[in-house]
């Protein structure tokens, strides 16, 4: 895996934009990206899924399919 | 919520060959200007604004106004076709959250791919967005103006000043004249 970490604090000032939080983990082979919601986050504001994962595709240099992408509404 | 999203990227595109621009004109007075502005507070009055400014000063004969239902998803075919009938260019915006500047170029670029000259306003926050879902669409690269986040909190005065700013740029992107760069 070989972050930008350019592109990766772009991203967490995106997401910090609409009062989200970005954790990434290591598993095994895959890459695990969790985004958490703040207290003034709007749901609807957060970019599907494809498109978050085109962006950390870029920015954490591993394949799509790699990236398991947890998203607020997950964990309910 | 999420899963069940719909995707507005449409998929993958099979290839990506960088931005398919509509033809410009030279100038855009006597033009019709399509406002398409998505739900987001203060979308519709800078998307007005800007459309005060350019019948004021560049002439433009009318607009058509249309509020997207979903910050998310792109613009319904059905609305598209429409304005691309009844417009000759059109601005987009405001993209002030993630998805919906990521729908908003979207929506810039099918209006391209339509024959429509399109201009898209997002905050500078959310270029990472942005610039992901033109990448989506196979076209890397593909221009918008951006003004400085956020735009929702502004009063009137406030939204007025960055139509204001914007202003430029805007004129470039729907028409032959380079675009001039200005602070914002």
């Amino acid at each position: 895996m070989s972050i930008d970490e350019n592109a990766l604090s772009g991203l967490r000032s995106t997401l910090e934009a609409d009062d989200y939080r970005m954790a990434v983990t290591e598993t095994g082979d895959n890459v695990e990206v969790t985004i958490t919601a703040g207290p003034a986050a709007c749901e609807d504001c957060l970019v599907p899924k494809p498109i978050m994962r085109n962006i950390l595709h870029a920015a954490l240099g591993v394949p799509e399919d790699s990236i398991v992408l947890v998203y607020p509404a997950d964990a309910s | 919520m999420f899963e069940a999203m719909l995707d507005p990227t449409g998929g993958p595109s099979a290839t990506a060959t960088g931005p398919r621009l509509a033809a410009r004109p030279a100038r855009l007075d006597g033009l019709v200007v399509g406002l398409v502005a998505n739900p987001k507070k203060n979308a519709e009055p800078f998307l007005d604004a800007v459309g005060e400014l350019l019948a004021a000063e560049h002439g433009t004969a009318d607009v058509v106004r249309t509020r997207k239902t979903s910050i998310t998803d792109p613009i319904p075919p059905a609305t598209l076709d429409e304005l691309a009938q009844r417009c000759d260019v059109v601005l987009i915006g405001v993209g002030d959250c993630g998805s919906c500047s990521a729908a908003a170029v979207a929506d810039g670029i099918a209006f391209e791919a339509a024959g429509v000259p399109a201009a898209v306003i997002c905050t500078v926050a959310f270029r990472v967005s942005a610039d992901a879902m033109a990448r989506l669409q196979g076209s890397p690269g593909y221009t918008y103006v951006t003004t400085a986040h956020p735009v929702a909190p502004l009063d009137e005065a406030g939204v007025r000043e960055r139509a204001r700013r914007a202003l430029p740029e805007l004129v470039g992107l729907l028409t032959e004249a380079p675009v001039p760069v200005v602070a914002r």
